[in-house]
């Protein structure tokens, strides 16, 4: 077992002047939420909702507490899929805008499973 | 007064959570090497599947054809029960984590069904889990809701003395929290059969037929309540690390390496909870059915009190090859730490065989290490990754909540 980590703070010749200041490197999860209960981290596979600026292999970080709002983006369970989707609604209907199918309406065989919240992107 | 709140074929749900393809359709989780159903969804249970059932005997049978097995992922089973606990954290002044899939909260400021409801509907919201509530002024009679609310709209409130009557009427006494096997016997042996008839004895009748602990139960289920809310978990007494085989082991070198992946594991466990061990069981046996001869290996010591890796993987090693026999094939072996103390009340040894500074020094660099980069990143030397014996789980759903590797994936 070697020295332990340098964090800018004990150092052997001169004192540091930082030694009561140091800070830890900013928490990712805090600030995506990542440990509350409502969010979760999600892949995206395709490259169908790059007009809304989302492409293929980002990580969207979704709440499924959220209220649903027209033009946002959501994940939807669609016939057996899980897909992004565009919600809206029209007269009191729900509907879902996959970005390689015709809308769907929301009903007992479509789910709103969650509406998203951020996006990580790590090949930029 | 108490709410109990589970999550509904809680590992069925959690796999259904994640994948629209097992909605509507028999889905079973297997425990752990695949072995037997321990979760069924209500598609498999009217199929007939049995909790217990070993599922590589019955799964040929033409009715079980659609039926998807799903091998268990307690990574995510264990994270979505954190994510229920967190949202009724958010509901409850105070929750009792019972088992994975059961939570009891403190109803005293809001003994109300229709809050239970709401809440019950934020928890299918966030999680995707379905449950039941049901609640009662003990924790006995909220358990009993429990079974009872399952039958009924999900919610049942034993609070309510006319809805308790009707339920206790029909309901038999093997759904009692405490009632086990035996208990039931004894009592329809007697002629009880009902909950309403057991709450009617007297509580010194009870006490003469099922101990303490059965008085408890009736007085319970008489509103009297025994049990408050337990906060954190009892010390625990024992560290357990036993699996069956993949396949069945044939030589020493397997043997020896799944020992020490045992031991290292225990160990583990004990640092976790900041205990020490004091003796050890090592035993390994042969399959009970598949016609090889029995042979059931076992020695338990006493060791210098520890927790580290390395002492526990010499001893278990030692241990196991004592009583090594060749030309023999095992399907089991554990490794069980007991006499745990706190490591805090330890009294230091006067001239130990070991370094205990250097000793824990280390550990607790390989935990850190573990913690961060997930378990078995750093592994005492010998034992590999992916091995021969390691449990079999070929249809294990990925692990969509822990590892950026598995996340679940949206198609745009």
């Amino acid at each position: 077992m070697g020295a332990r980590a340098y964090k800018g703070d004990e150092t052997t010749g001169f004192q540091s002047p930082a030694q009561d200041h140091v800070e830890a490197v900013p928490d990712l999860a805090d600030l995506l939420e990542l440990r509350r209960p409502q969010r979760y981290a999600v892949r995206v596979k395709g490259e169908g909702l790059r007009s809304r600026g989302i492409h293929g292999g980002d990580i969207l970080v979704v709440n499924t507490d959220a209220e649903p709002r027209t033009g946002k983006v959501c994940v939807a369970f669609l016939l057996g899929d899980v897909v992004l989707a565009v919600l809206s609604e029209k007269d009191g209907q729900w509907w879902l805008e996959p970005a390689n199918h015709p809308a769907q309406p929301v009903s007992d065989h479509t789910e709103v499973w969650a509406m998203v919240a951020a996006l990580v992107r790590t090949d930029v | 007064m108490f709410g109990l709140i589970d999550g509904n074929n809680f590992y069925v749900s959690c796999e259904r959570a994640f994948d629209p393809t097992l909605i509507g359709k028999p889905v079973i989780v297997l425990s752990n090497n695949d072995g037997c159903a321990i979760a069924r969804s209500a598609e498999a249970k009217a199929l007939g599947i049995k909790m217990g059932d070993v599922w590589h005997l019955s799964k040929h049978k033409p009715e079980y054809r659609g039926v998807i097995a799903k091998s268990s992922n307690y990574a995510l089973y264990g994270d979505m029960s954190r994510r229920v606990f967190e949202v009724l954290s958010e509901s409850f002044a105070r929750v009792e984590p019972y088992s994975i899939d059961e939570m009891f909260v403190d109803l005293t400021e809001f003994a109300r069904a229709d809050y239970c409801r709401r809440v019950r509907e934020r928890i299918r919201r966030v999680t995707k889990i379905p449950t039941c509530v049901g609640i009662g002024p003990t924790k006995t009679l909220a358990k009993l809701a429990n079974k009872h609310a399952k039958t009924a709209s999900g919610v049942s409130d034993f609070s309510d003395l006319d809805v308790r009557r009707e339920a206790f009427a029909t309901m038999p006494i093997n759904e009692i929290w405490g009632i086990g096997r035996a208990s039931q016997a004894k009592l329809n042996n007697f002629g009880i059969f009902t909950v309403e008839q057991f709450a009617a004895l007297t509580s010194a009748s009870v006490r003469k037929l099922m101990t303490v602990t059965g008085q408890r139960t009736h007085a319970e289920l008489n509103g009297v309540s025994c049990l408050p809310l337990a906060l954190a978990p009892s010390q625990r007494q024992t560290v357990a690390v036993t699996r069956m085989f993949g396949r069945l082991v044939e030589t020493w070198e397997d043997m020896r390496e799944a020992l020490a992946a045992h031991a290292s594991r225990a160990a583990e466990k004990c640092r976790n909870h900041g205990l020490v061990a004091n003796a050890m069981v090592v035993f390994f046996h042969t399959h009970p059915h598949n016609g090889d001869p029995w042979y059931h290996g076992q020695r338990s010591f006493e060791i210098e009190p520890t927790s580290d890796s390395f002492a526990l993987i010499r001893q278990a090693v030692r241990a196991g090859r004592s009583m090594w026999r060749p030309n023999t094939r095992y399907a089991k072996a554990g490794v069980i730490l007991l006499d745990l103390k706190s490591a805090r009340d330890m009294p230091r040894d006067l001239l130990p065989t070991a370094d205990t500074v250097r000793s824990e020094k280390l550990m607790a660099a390989l935990d850190a290490v573990n913690n961060r980069f997930g378990s078995g990143t750093l592994r005492p030397g010998g034992i590999r990754q992916v091995t021969p014996w390691s449990t079999r789980a070929a249809n294990r759903s990925p692990r969509y909540t822990t590892r950026l590797s598995d996340l679940m994936e949206v198609r745009a």
